[in-house]
């Protein structure tokens, strides 16, 4: 008896699991331009892009002890693009050669009521955060370089302060899980934008 | 004897290969420049660099092998020099020297340097000279010593100040230190997880006093009073689906995998409407 062929067996799965590389560094307001005008030589050649995120996150807090996080993240410069929803999972460690944070990631794009129905699913806003930056691309990875700003008013994202005087640099992989070379790739490309920043894998409990 | 030949020989082609090496590599890095200046990427100049530096190296590694005897006790004298072409020599250096005559050699051969250079090197060594040997060695030490704390003392400023702002800023998106204190001591629902019960009611109690106040809820004005609506909306309706969904949410053993499956099929809803 042969295996039945692929294409009859149930579908049993949902969505494939992805997973987020992560490389973050940070770069002086000073030393801003260099790094663009670095990044614009060594990145996939397009207009340069710039962005403007209102970035607001959700916590469900049920009886175990660490609540449920979501990211719901809206852009202020372009009109009707939608919203966007990321659930990111504990940064995956044991792996000492893997060159970049791994955490498993699922995005979603939502229609404009997806605070509403968070409130209604049980989710409470802890914190809230406006991103403004520019954008790259290099193949699958995505380098943002952005400042990030607080918003002094809950809601009212004009009443904006800068968070610090530099800079955040992120450089992330979005791939399907079991892909190691894709932090080897992301290693090769820092190494390059080395010495103006330094992008590094960053344990986020070691901050808490 | 013959093996010192042999020697000097091997070692003398060596240079020789790793000279033109960098000299042609130099030479396409020029043309590069000069001609295709308009489609230059900055990983091909990376490139080209990095490649100098590397031949640099091994021509270095190649003067200090072992093998290679001392260049220095050797002596060129010019045997014959004639005013003629010299066909031979044009092929051997590639047309840049046609004639080997006097005025060629003494440019060419020259192993003093110039005199003013020379005056400062001879004023150095007698200065050195006079110093002696103790007091040489402890200036040399403590000048190692002052490089390298002044290098460390470098690089840890570097380090910290930019470590110090990337782990802020890291920090800040991770997990929103330094942004989520801005709400206003009243919400006491939304901040503490312990107390529902006594939470819920205070906040249901207050949001009510805000609802006359304010009138119509609006949504954008503030996301605090949004959630003491919802919160108040809750112990007084009681919608048996919203609550069901909540409490499948917290009382499944694996909250982590299921929850985002709820949401994505809550999402799509969402949606369609």
């Amino acid at each position: 008896m042969e295996a039945p062929p692929v294409t009859m067996m149930p579908v049993t799965g949902g969505t494939i699991n992805m997973m987020e590389y992560l490389l973050q560094g940070s770069v002086l307001d000073h030393s801003l331009e260099s790094l663009i005008h670095r990044l614009r030589g060594l990145c996939d050649n397009m207009e340069p892009e710039t962005f403007l995120d209102h970035e607001m996150v959700f916590l469900l807090k049920g009886q175990q002890a660490s609540p449920f996080v979501l990211r719901a993240r809206r852009s202020m410069d372009r009109a009707g693009a939608p919203w966007h929803l990321r659930y990111l999972g504990q940064p995956e460690m044991g792996d000492k050669n893997r060159h970049a944070l791994v955490r498993n990631c699922v995005d979603i794009a939502t229609s404009e009521n997806l605070t509403d129905f968070l409130m209604e699913m049980g989710f409470r806003m802890d914190h809230e955060f406006v991103a403004k930056g520019h954008l790259f691309r290099k193949g699958i990875m995505k380098i943002v370089v952005y400042k990030i700003f607080r918003i002094l008013v809950p809601g009212n994202t004009d009443s904006t302060e800068a968070l610090s005087l530099s800079y955040l640099v992120e450089l992330s992989v979005v791939a399907p899980a079991g892909q190691d070379m894709v932090s080897d790739d992301m290693r090769n490309f820092a190494e390059q934008l080395k010495p103006l920043v330094h992008l590094e894998k960053i344990d986020p409990k070691r901050l808490m | 004897m013959q093996r010192e030949e042999k020697q000097l020989e091997a070692s003398l082609d060596a240079l020789l290969n790793q000279v033109a090496d960098l000299k042609n590599s130099l030479g396409s890095f020029i043309y590069k420049l000069e001609n295709e200046y308009d489609r230059l990427t900055w990983p091909s100049v990376l490139d080209s660099f990095a490649l100098l530096s590397g031949q640099l190296n091994t021509l270095n590694k190649v003067l200090k092998h072992e093998k290679t005897p001392l260049f220095r006790n050797q002596v060129i004298i010019p045997l014959v020099l004639s005013p003629d072409r010299d066909e031979d020599l044009m092929r051997q250096t590639e047309g840049r020297v046609p004639v080997f005559s006097h005025e060629v050699v003494p440019d060419h051969l020259r192993t003093k340097p110039d005199p003013e250079v020379e005056e400062q090197e001879k004023q150095l060594t007698t200065d050195a000279a006079r110093i002696g040997a103790d007091a040489a060695q402890k200036q040399i030490q403590s000048l190692n010593k002052m490089c390298s704390n002044l290098l460390e003392k470098i690089s840890k400023e570097e380090r910290e100040s930019e470590s110090g702002d990337t782990n802020a800023l890291v920090a800040a998106v991770a997990f929103g230190k330094g942004l989520s204190n801005w709400r206003p001591s009243g919400s006491s629902g939304p901040g503490q997880p312990g107390q529902p019960g006594a939470g819920t009611i205070l906040a249901g109690a207050s949001g009510l006093q805000q609802v006359q106040m304010a009138g119509a809820p609006n949504q954008q004005q503030t996301m605090l009073s949004g959630v003491q609506m919802a919160q108040a909306g809750q112990p007084g309706k009681m919608p048996s689906g919203i609550k069901t969904n909540i409490k499948s949410a917290s009382l499944h053993p694996y909250q982590r995998k299921s929850s985002p499956w709820l949401l994505k099929l809550g999402l799509i809803q969402v949606y369609r409407l």
